[in-house]
């Protein structure tokens, strides 16, 4: 379907593939994205959450099934198409920022753009100041990551999952280091990023709080989707 | 962010400069390293020169001389037979035959610079009491004075000389209690006997030679040591001290005479100083690989620590040459900045080690030279290390799972 940014077919997953301790994480899983969803992925620890998000996110290649992004088969592409493909089309937000702390706020939102160009320059500047005008975080820009708060870290990891406008953002308990106020404040913000720019969001949150403001909601256990509709109450 | 940098080196330096413990340690490791090689190397070279120049100043670079006298030995007794034991024949001194001829002949050789004839043989220099063994040297002045510069060696007197001068040396000066002016008594055991007075007196530099050598116009020698119209030696220089053996085999095989370069007659010394250069370049190499294996553990630890924002970038779309490029350009980067410290510490140690350490009279004890080559060799070989050392890590770095990393 054209509005597909995402679809997975009988995608399995093993660790210590071909060893006594062989441990399939992922059965068979079908999923599919479109554009402009809002997605939670639930689980509990243990049941594949993340294992399943860099399978989606092309950090991982699948044992078996197919994944497809933006309709383009991903099982013959090399190392290189695959960062590529990465690069262009999956934002990423995990739970502990990992923002570069030798780079400014604004630098560390430029990366993905510095590294797709090789050079800096002016428009990825703007681009990035943009970006964090949307996060509200301007007055930071010049700062390094290290003396801006963990909220405004994670906004920050936000609009750098931004930079390059992937059709789909994927984030691993994004919220998970925050307290409550900022955690509302960084799931607002993707929601309202989500709203204006039509981005995909798949997020992973044990929070059952933010997963019931989510339209759709994924449950995972033990490898198997056991449920994947709109939001519950 | 620079615009004109690419990211590769952005990073390379952010890390560098995030990790300001961490290089400044690895840069002052790399700087005492490069400054030691380069600080031995300069006193190395300068020694070596300056031993080389004090013993050639005094020396021909080659001397010719006539053919060892050899034996021969009749057959006695039954015919065709020969005597079993011949003694060797006690060498006599002997003129260079046809000198005059020869001299010409091995100017025109490429590579020679002065010819000089000289005749010399041994004698007593005899004042009052005193009764000293000497050398005594006849000379052309003109030309021999392009070999040894006695004219900048004398300490008194004059260096030019009638058939009635000598030159002698401070020490034997001192020995006979004489000066110029002074006459002194010349005897030699082949019945030459003659009084010279004194015009000068030089010092060459070395007790030795001061106490033996003096020095007579080429037909003064020619009498007392009883070799009318002779030159016992021929003595060379050349324009490259190097190439002298070289030139001394072409001066051989042109007049058929034993040529012996100064490489030759000071073997001993030629083996020393490639003990030297040999020891010097172990020292070299052995600093080096510490100065390596320092960088190189440095930025493993630098990977190690930088592992989930490598991920990060992976998973941004970094590609593995990128990454790998990254750490690459940070060894490199610590090698060429700290060469040019450990330059600099060099050239300031060789300042002090000129101003510490001088002659009784208040000279450089010897001329070091600071070659600005020896730095830019000392930055391009550091910065190679650097690199060479930054492959491990950076190529670590380069195959890190993002997944791994981002996990770890």
């Amino acid at each position: 379907m054209p509005d597909e940014v995402l679809r997975l077919e009988r995608v399995r997953k093993s660790y210590d593939k071909a060893k006594p301790t062989e441990n399939e994480v992922l059965h068979s899983i079908d999923l599919v994205l479109r554009k402009g969803e809002f997605a939670a992925l639930i689980g509990p620890s243990g049941s594949g959450k993340s294992t399943l998000l860099n399978v989606m996110g092309l950090l991982d290649r699948p044992d078996a099934g197919k994944l497809y992004v933006q309709g383009e088969d991903t099982s013959a592409l090399d190392e290189r198409a695959i960062t590529k493909l990465r690069g262009h089309t999956i934002g990423f937000v995990f739970q502990y920022h990992y923002l570069l702390s030798a780079f400014t706020a604004e630098e560390n939102v430029m990366m993905p753009l510095l590294l797709e160009h090789g050079r800096p320059d002016e428009a990825m500047r703007e681009k990035a100041q943009a970006l964090l005008g949307k996060v509200g975080l301007t007055p930071w820009r010049g700062s390094y990551v290290n003396n801006l708060s963990g909220g405004q870290q994670q906004r920050v990891a936000v609009a750098r999952a931004l930079a390059m406008n992937p059709p789909l953002l994927l984030a691993d308990e994004p919220t998970g280091n925050l307290d409550t106020k900022s955690a509302d404040g960084v799931f607002e913000l993707m929601r309202e990023v989500n709203r204006a720019s039509g981005t995909a969001f798949l997020f992973v949150t044990h929070d059952p709080r933010l997963a019931d403001r989510c339209e759709r909601v994924i449950e995972l256990v033990d490898g198997r989707i056991v449920s994947d509709g709109p939001r519950r109450g | 962010m620079k615009s004109w940098m690419p990211f590769e080196w952005i990073a390379a330096t952010r890390f560098l400069a995030e990790g300001r413990m961490q290089t400044t340690f690895i840069l002052i490791g790399c700087a005492i390293g490069v400054a030691v090689i380069v600080f031995l190397s300069a006193v190395l070279t300068g020694m070596q020169q300056n031993i080389i120049r004090r013993s050639l100043l005094s020396q021909a670079h080659i001397v010719i001389q006539p053919a060892e006298e050899v034996a021969r030995p009749q057959p006695r007794g039954t015919p065709g037979g020969e005597l079993a034991i011949v003694q060797k024949r006690a060498q006599r001194l002997l003129s260079i035959d046809q000198w005059q001829r020869i001299v010409p002949e091995v100017r025109d050789i490429p590579g020679v610079s002065v010819v000089s004839p000289v005749v010399s043989g041994p004698a007593f220099a005899i004042r009052g009491d005193a009764n000293k063994s000497v050398s005594v040297a006849g000379i052309e002045p003109d030309d021999y004075n392009r070999i040894v510069p006695l004219p900048d060696k004398m300490v008194a007197g004059t260096w030019r000389l009638a058939s009635t001068d000598v030159l002698v040396g401070t020490e034997l000066a001192k020995d006979l209690g004489a000066g110029v002016g002074d006459k002194v008594r010349f005897a030699t055991p082949g019945g030459g006997d003659v009084t010279l007075t004194i015009t000068g007196i030089f010092d060459l530099g070395s007790r030795g030679v001061n106490e033996r050598n003096v020095y007579v116009l080429l037909r003064t020698g020619q009498d007392l040591l009883n070799l009318p119209g002779g030159a016992s030696t021929i003595n060379v220089t050349v324009d490259d001290i190097w190439q002298a053996e070289v030139v001394a085999q072409a001066i051989s095989a042109k007049v058929g005479l034993e040529a012996d370069s100064w490489i030759r007659t000071n073997q001993q010394f030629f083996i020393a100083l490639n003990a030297q250069t040999i020891s010097n370049i172990v020292l070299r190499i052995s600093v080096g690989i510490s100065v390596a294996l320092g960088i190189a553990s440095v930025l493993v630890v630098s990977v190690v620590q930088k592992s989930r924002e490598i991920g990060i970038l992976r998973a941004m779309g970094a590609s593995r040459r990128q990454v790998m490029n990254v750490f690459l350009i940070q060894g490199g980067i610590v090698g060429l900045v700290g060469s040019f410290l450990g330059s600099g510490i060099a050239a300031g140690a060789l300042q002090l080690w000129q101003a510490m350490l001088k002659n009784p009279d208040g000279t450089p004890l010897f001329l070091l030279e600071f070659d600005p080559m020896l730095v830019l060799w000392a930055a391009a070989i550091a910065t190679l290390t650097g690199l060479a050392a930054a492959v491990t890590p950076a190529r670590r770095a380069a195959k890190l799972d993002p997944v791994v990393a981002i996990r770890a």
